[in-house]
């Protein structure tokens, strides 16, 4: 199971910040006014779990502008990067395909926080674990959708079976690509460097305009290769110990 | 101009504190001062054999300490033990760490005991053959994230690691042994010292001009700069050190601060590179 953030429709109100807040009972983050917009959560971290990015943007003459609004959220990628550095077997794939840290085995190491191309996961200060979007595991054992989907106004958050979702965001983008120059479909794809994620986005821009990657790739593609790299290098060191010691004056 | 959302951090920056990178300087020192020891025994120069060993079992406990530390709640350590994950480098590390240090501590105990010198001298030639695994594994750890200073770099953080390691086991032979019995710590210190500067000019060229900024600016420039000075200070003063006691301990004293500060260099370079989006930004267009 998994989203599709159609950022053509979202309003943001935050409605799924707060529904993800209230329902999964994350402390809140401080009252940092940032100045820039209307967006005063900055990033998704270890207890914000939706963001909703808020860009304004101007025309060369100052004479047009939009607003770009995007509810952005854990990608539960195919090749996630959290689930394979994890060391304890806290980051699990769940049987609905989403991926979920385990509060009570999670250790607080930090390692997935450094192995997820898009920055999602981050520390809960109050008891140094770490957390980030769970896509409501516990509402969809019981066949609920995910908070923040049900509480979205505008349907900009979809929740679904990911393949569905997948047609259902081409069929969007053909649709809207005449109205919005610029659209895109992001993470749709199953032979990107994540395998596709299980949360898709409809963008009007690129990706690093909302602050995603435009090429994600997971850390692990390269493992063999980094071991193979390290041998050579632990057995030079091993030979240059012995070197020097055999080598008497 | 800012890039990305607001000039925010893309990917985010490790929430480890600097009890890591004190752990990759302590674990490096001490998985090829094990090694050393090893071979020292094996040539029958027990004294130096002797200050190596106890230096592998300081730096073990260091690097215990660091570990169990930075978790916040020392019993989580425990997590780590439930299950063996190939694609995890700490975790394969965390079994290469426990086999290690064990074998250092029953070795070490046994040196300063005299208590079952057969076994301490059979787990002080298996820590001595998987030293140099300890020392680079670290290398694989951080090689294996997001933050574009540590991933890029695929063939000569490796070395860099290798080298720093070298470098400290041999400063602490020079730093702790007698000058008539250090010479294979001296000559390990010197090929290593000039190993790391070597390694990491070339860090810098597998790099390129855009991505080595994260090296070279803001704090961890500014490190890397230090840990030059106190390395080109303790190659030269390795080298004229021979037969002399005083600037033997100079020598180790320099390269110890100087591999120390290098870590931190390496550790502050990941960090800045994930600060700035434009790192990652420029690492994504190269990356197929």
């Amino acid at each position: 199971m998994g989203f599709f953030t159609d950022t053509t429709l979202c309003i943001g109100c935050k409605a799924c910040e707060v529904a993800c807040k209230e329902w999964n009972q994350l402390p809140s983050d401080g009252y940092e006014f940032t100045g820039e917009s209307y967006d005063n959560t900055k990033e998704l971290n270890g207890n914000s779990w939706r963001h909703v990015a808020f860009i304004e943007q101007l025309g060369k003459e100052r004479d047009t502008s939009r607003w770009l609004m995007e509810s952005d959220v854990c990608k539960h990628c195919t090749h996630a990067g959290c689930l394979d550095v994890c060391p304890t077997g806290a980051i699990i794939r769940t049987e609905f395909g989403t991926v979920v840290i385990q509060d009570d085995i999670c250790n607080g190491c930090g390692y997935c926080v450094v192995a997820c191309p898009f920055g999602v996961i981050g520390e809960k200060q109050e008891d140094h674990t770490m957390g980030k979007c769970t896509l409501c595991y516990d509402r969809l054992k019981v066949g609920e959708q995910p908070a923040c989907a049900k509480a979205c106004p505008t349907e900009s958050i979809q929740f679904g079976v990911v393949d569905e979702l997948r047609e259902r965001a081409e069929k969007r983008l053909a649709n809207v690509q005449a109205r919005f120059e610029g659209a895109q479909l992001y993470l749709n794809d199953p032979n990107d460097g994540v395998g596709g994620g299980g949360s898709l986005f409809l963008l009007l821009d690129k990706p690093e305009v909302y602050g995603l990657p435009p090429n994600p790739i997971v850390p692990t593609k390269d493992l063999p290769l980094r071991w193979r790299t390290a041998g050579i290098a632990a057995a030079l060191l091993f030979g240059a110990v012995v070197l020097c010691a055999a080598a008497r004056e | 101009m800012t890039q990305g959302y607001y000039g925010r951090p893309i990917v985010k920056p490790p929430a480890w504190t600097d009890l890591i990178p004190t752990y990759f300087f302590a674990g490096g020192l001490a998985g090829t001062a094990a090694s050393l020891a090893f071979a020292e025994r094996t040539a029958k120069n027990d004294r130096l054999a002797r200050t190596l060993i106890l230096g592998a079992a300081a730096g073990c406990a260091v690097s215990a300490f660091c570990l169990i530390a930075d978790l916040k709640k020392p019993e989580r350590f425990l997590h780590m033990l439930r299950v063996v994950k190939p694609t995890s480098p700490m975790s394969i590390g965390v079994y290469i760490f426990s086999a290690f240090s064990g074998s250092v501590f029953i070795a070490a105990g046994s040196e300063v005991t005299g208590i079952a010198r057969p076994a301490g001298r059979f787990f002080e030639a298996f820590a001595g053959l998987i030293g140099p695994v300890m020392s680079v594994y670290t290398s694989v750890l951080v090689g294996d994230t997001v933050m574009p200073a540590w991933y890029l770099p695929r063939k000569t953080l490796p070395a860099l690691f290798a080298a720093t390691s070298a470098s400290g086991a041999g400063a602490w032979g020079l730093l702790f042994a007698p000058a008539r019995s250090n010479g294979s710590a001296r000559r390990l210190a010197i090929l290593g010292g000039t190993a790391m500067v070597a390694a990491l000019q070339a860090l810098h060229h597998e790099l390129g001009p855009k991505q080595v900024e994260a090296y070279t600016t803001g704090e961890a420039g500014k490190l890397a700069r230090s840990a030059r000075v106190l390395n080109v200070g303790g190659i030269v003063c390795a080298t004229l050190a021979k037969n002399s006691n005083a600037l033997s301990k100079i020598a180790g004293a320099l390269l110890l601060a100087g591999g120390l500060t290098e870590r931190f260099a390496v550790y502050r370079a990941g960090c800045a590179s994930a600060k700035d989006p434009k790192y990652v930004l420029e690492a994504q267009t190269r990356l197929g």
